[in-house]
């Protein structure tokens, strides 16, 4: 399987507080990688760095095998790599079908295509269709944001906590539509504190500790590892 | 009665059309213009120096409009840059600071070289009667001409992808960023079409009375207080406002005088902010 992208020694810093420190990890096409760790390990920082939300200070950034790093956040999109934050970040007074076309904006030509597929993957969006974002449920509106993402037909999906703030019920719902997506042969890197959701979803994981990589390997494997049943799990 | 309040929807309108550029502006670029009325006046002046070289009133006013534009374009692309440079209250304070100094600048240099020249165009019918009330034919044209360029706008912002794309940054511009759209291109447009925005409601100021060079100031304050009384950041509010303080004024104007009218005016903003502080349709674009 061919890299996707890869992240190399890179350091991002809030002024002068280094939030990532040297971290290297890579998604090969069709993967499902999961990045894990407590609140504060930089996870977010880490996506917004690789979305080009944030620049780096240090290190470089490779998608598809061509340098990466500098591009501004919107030319990321361009390139087919999608980031969808844990705010969402949805158009709160247009509509789920706008905020889904808008998706599709750096692909327009192919929306119709696009919105047939995530409606298809989201049918409770196609029941929300004229509703307006803002109106929606927590758990729609993580459907929408991951569903706008998609319109723009990712290479790869940044996901960052999708499960924030959702209900048990509604997470298990997303997990079992991102499997779906998987199947089809989606690259996603996610980012997650419902450790063991994330586990079981990804193929492998890094977990992040104040900035760096403390473990990483294959995300059954860790599941089973002691040191991360007694730190994220609360296992004995 | 009815002349009166006709007149007032008149100036009601006229003022949205200003105040629509400035909320447009504030919305997708972070910065308050308050040069916006000498954007009026620049597109108003353009037109009456056309008009003194013998061109066509509408070839005047169309000339008029896209010098209003060219003018914006030029505005954005060089002074406007250290501000898109900056973020949240830094762009806003410089905003500000820069436009403020442009109003200046502007406002000197057309009383230094054109202070003799005003924009009035006067229409061959002067009124006609509709219903036994004698309505001015400036008024309806002025009217006619406000609501189609509403109707235009909202039009393009319902339905075509770019007007989508602008109400879009307006919501959230990082949601924005993250569909990839450049906001930096798309506020560069809007700059442009606000300034010809507020070309046209300098042409409509000649129309319904007369455009002079020292308007800009007095354009740009009761556009401001139209925005914020609608909502800074809704398009809809905006035209609500602009048509409400448009009949307060004339009415004022009418029945306590011109010097009341200000007073009364500001205390209609003032007293419609208390009751609605995010405007009249703050969560709707």
């Amino acid at each position: 399987m061919s890299v996707v992208i890869e992240t190399q020694e890179i350091e991002v810093a809030y002024g002068d507080m280094s939030v990532v420190r040297g971290v290297s990890l890579e998604v090969r096409r069709g993967e499902a990688v999961a990045v894990i760790g407590p609140n504060g390990a930089g996870k977010t920082t880490l996506f917004k760095a690789i979305a080009g939300m944030l620049a780096l200070r240090r290190g470089r950034i490779v998608f598809e095998g061509a340098r990466f790093d500098g591009l501004r956040h919107y030319d990321v999109v361009r390139r087919g790599v999608v980031y969808v934050p844990a705010e969402r970040e949805l158009f709160p007074q247009m509509s789920v079908l706008e905020n889904l076309e808008l998706g599709a904006y750096t692909n327009y030509a192919s929306r119709a295509e696009r919105l047939k597929f995530v409606l298809g993957v989201f049918p409770r969006l196609d029941e929300r269709k004229g509703q307006m974002a803002g109106t929606l449920s927590g758990g729609e509106q993580q459907m929408l944001a991951v569903g706008r993402g998609l319109m723009a037909k990712p290479s790869i999906l940044l996901l960052d906590e999708p499960s924030t703030g959702l209900a048990p019920l509604f997470v298990s719902e997303m997990y079992r539509q991102l499997s779906r997506l998987r199947a089809e042969g989606l690259t996603i890197l996610l980012a997650e504190q419902q450790i063991p959701h994330a586990l079981a979803f990804t193929d492998r994981a890094y977990v992040l500790e104040n900035g760096g990589i403390r473990l990483s390997g294959k995300s059954k494997d860790l599941l089973g590892d002691p040191e991360i049943q007694r730190t994220y799990l609360g296992m004995a | 009665m009815v002349a009166i309040l006709i007149d007032g929807i008149v100036q009601g309108l006229q003022l949205s059309l200003m105040a629509v550029g400035i909320t447009l502006i504030y919305g997708l670029g972070g910065v308050l213009n308050l040069a916006h009325g000498q954007f009026a006046v620049v597109g108003g002046i353009a037109a009456a120096l056309c008009l003194e070289a013998g061109a066509n009133p509408l070839v005047a006013c169309a000339i008029g409009i896209l010098g209003a534009g060219v003018f914006g374009l030029l505005v954005d692309r060089t002074l406007l840059l250290p501000a898109y440079r900056s973020a949240g209250e830094d762009r806003l304070l410089l905003g500000l600071l820069i436009t403020l100094g442009l109003s200046f600048v502007v406002n000197g240099y057309l009383d230094y070289r054109y202070a003799n020249i005003s924009l009035t165009i006067k229409l061959a019918t002067p009124s006609f009667e509709v219903a036994g009330i004698t309505v001015r034919s400036a008024s309806a044209v002025a009217a006619c001409i406000a609501m189609v360029a509403f109707a235009l706008l909202f039009a393009f912002l319902k339905a075509t992808l770019l007007g989508k794309v602008i109400r879009s940054i307006i919501q959230n511009e990082v949601g924005a960023g993250l569909c990839g759209i450049n906001p930096g291109r798309i506020r560069t447009l809007i700059v442009t079409l606000s300034a010809m925005m507020a070309g046209l409601g300098g042409v409509v100021q000649g129309l319904f009375s007369s455009l002079g060079t020292e308007m800009g100031n007095e354009l740009t304050s009761f556009a401001l207080i139209v925005a914020v009384v609608g909502g800074v950041r809704s398009i809809n509010g905006t035209l609500a406002a602009g048509v409400l303080l448009g009949i307060v004024n004339a009415f004022a104007s009418y029945y306590v005088g011109a010097y009341l009218t200000l007073i009364i005016l500001l205390a209609t903003a003032a007293f419609t902010i208390l009751l609605r502080p995010a405007g009249l349709f703050a969560s709707r674009t």
